[in-house]
């Protein structure tokens, strides 16, 4: 479950954060990038490399936004029954959950 | 024993309870697939996808146009090229054009033929194909595969296995350096990657991306289909009971029931499912495609193509398991019958907008001028009085030549009485030649006299025209003049 999760989070931020850099990069050159006044001392492959990553942990967080408040009561409070009296289906009989 | 309820005020069952019972479990524990090899005619064309995709993604960067790279989305210098096609940022819209054209086209055939591009051209497809034909090769079949995963720890296996990654890791390593090589020169990064001189971003792509496809094709295999992809989850959106679509014919198959091959199906009231269970083996997500259409199902036919050997072996006519439509099984149409309904008003509705963007895009390529222009005024000057009683505004002009020719052009700029470029100074000049494929950044003085201005914003247009074609390129700025 926790893996399904990690994928659900990455996969959809990783295909919107490629949007993102296809959008900014065909309007913006980073050569003309200031950082703070100084101009970014990076290439251009560089530049698009870390706003990529920049993009997808934004986009990334989001998911994990989503995915935290999609979790319902059950999976959030805390579970009367042990562990092994959990029935099968239940999320919480999983470690990690 | 306790009994939890839950917020709708349903009691949820404890196992302990009810020890008898399976549970169905949403969050299934995720078993290992082995997918079984299989041989027909869906699979003759499954491998041809492959052959043909990889021809074109491996070998496409090496092909040369002219002096460079012909198929080259060259991130270093912002430029596309394609052919004989040199494409700027600004030509965005023909990407937009084209994403278009690829989710209808997608739309067209998944309303045909359900999820063909899922089962003979899909990346993830095609790449776990030829990971599990390097796995077969090494380790064997399923059930080889299955015994050896089973076994403990031994030299064999270790050996096995080791060659198997190391094979998996050098396929990965080259798609993700084939990958790379349609953003950087193919031959330079290859140079550069001999030397060991890679650069730190391209060789963090070749192996971000090698990465990626090992662990893909290697390992995610088919819960990318499953738990990743957004297109499996609306593919009903498309579909309607005229899709072709992998079938089991129910009415014919059931019930099933092994049997002798001698057996008389009608005395045993049989139907022609023998219950192999090859289908299931064979799946490449696991699913068993007796329970009907799912939404883990790929449209590969490999069960159908191993269905049609089982029916071979036994006897039996060909088809249990077929691309076939909803309305053909049920209804039992002829092949004729179903192909008729193929041109249905969705397909006609999807093929005419399909066929008018593409249309559309080629035209506004074809006809498209060669060159462009973008016109910024200089930040530093907003307006200044010169020599000669002169007001002057600067702009920069760049000028992009999207042939493969040098390229003379000549600007002027026009909107407002006695507007003229200056041209005694060494930087300000309305002749311009450009290389092929190169952009340059050329400064304009503009002046009117002062006595003829104005005060305020006036509307003004520079014309660039090519010498050497017809084309000219008009752009609109504003001069100011002080009050």
């Amino acid at each position: 479950m926790l893996g399904k999760r990690q994928m659900w989070i990455a996969w959809p931020a990783f295909l919107m954060a490629g949007v993102l850099e296809i959008l900014v990069f065909s309007m913006l050159d980073p050569s003309n990038l200031d950082w703070f006044g100084a101009p970014l001392e990076i290439s251009r492959q560089g530049i698009y490399t870390i706003a990529f990553f920049v993009f997808w942990s934004i986009t990334l967080t989001s998911s994990a936004l989503t995915t935290l408040l999609s979790l319902s009561p059950f999976e959030i409070n805390r579970c009367p029954l042990q562990a092994s009296e959990r029935p099968d289906g239940c999320p919480k009989q999983e470690k990690h959950c | 024993m306790a009994i939890s309820k839950g917020v709708s005020g349903k009691v949820i069952p404890i196992a302990a309870e009810m020890p008898d019972e399976v549970m169905i479990s949403l969050y299934e524990a995720q078993k290992k697939i082995y997918p079984r090899s299989v041989a027909g005619i869906f699979t003759n064309w499954r491998w041809g996808m492959v052959w043909l995709t990889q021809i074109i993604f491996y070998g496409l960067p090496w092909l040369d146009w002219g002096q460079r790279q012909a198929v080259l989305f060259d991130l270093g210098v912002r430029r596309f090229y394609i052919f004989g096609l040199i494409l700027y940022p600004q030509d965005l819209i023909y990407l937009t054009g084209l994403l278009v054209i690829s989710a209808l086209s997608l739309f067209l055939f998944t309303a045909l033929a359900g999820r063909l591009w899922c089962g003979f051209a899909c990346p993830q497809t095609v790449y776990t194909e030829i990971f599990l034909w390097i796995e077969r090769k090494i380790e064997g079949d399923r059930a080889s595969r299955m015994r050896l995963d089973k076994l403990p720890f031994s030299l064999e296996k270790v050996g096995r296995k080791a060659a198997k990654h190391l094979v998996w890791i050098s396929v990965a390593l080259w798609t993700g350096y084939t990958f790379v090589g349609y953003f950087t020169p193919i031959r330079e990064l290859g140079m550069e990657f001999s030397q060991a001189a890679l650069g730190p971003w391209e060789g963090f792509w070749v192996f971000f991306y090698g990465f990626a496809t090992y662990g893909n094709a290697g390992f995610m295999r088919e819960q990318v289909c499953k738990y990743m992809c957004p297109y499996a989850r609306f593919q009903s959106a498309m579909f309607d009971h005229d899709t072709l679509i992998v079938t089991y014919d129910t009415e014919r198959g059931e019930p099933r029931g092994g049997r002798s091959r001698m057996a008389d199906t009608k005395q045993l009231a049989l139907g022609s499912c023998v219950d192999c269970s090859l289908c299931v083996q064979v799946c490449p997500t696991g699913i068993d495609i007796r329970n009907g259409l799912q939404y883990e199902c790929i449209g590969c036919g490999a069960c159908a193509d191993v269905c049609d050997t089982v029916m071979d072996k036994m006897g039996y006519e060909r088809g249990l398991v077929k691309f076939s439509t909803q309305n053909a099984i049920a209804l039992h149409w002829s092949r004729q019958e179903m192909l008729k309904r193929l041109f249905r008003p969705r397909v006609l509705i999807y093929a005419s907008v399909l066929a008018i963007i593409s249309i559309g895009m080629l035209v506004s390529l074809s006809f498209r001028t060669p060159f462009k222009v973008d016109v910024v005024r200089d930040r530093g000057v907003m307006s200044r009085i010169v020599e000669g009683d002169k007001i002057e505004n600067v702009y920069r002009l760049q000028i992009m030549n999207a042939t493969e020719h040098l390229q003379h052009y000549k600007i002027s700029a026009g909107g407002l009485p006695g507007l003229g470029i200056e041209s005694d100074s060494d930087e300000s000049n309305d002749l311009v030649f450009i290389a092929p494929a190169q952009s340059k950044w050329v400064t304009i003085h503009l002046q009117v006299p002062e006595e003829t201005a104005v005060p305020g914003s006036h509307a003004i247009e520079f014309v660039v025209q090519a010498l050497d074609t017809p084309d000219h390129v008009s752009e609109k700025s504003v001069f100011l003049v002080p009050r």
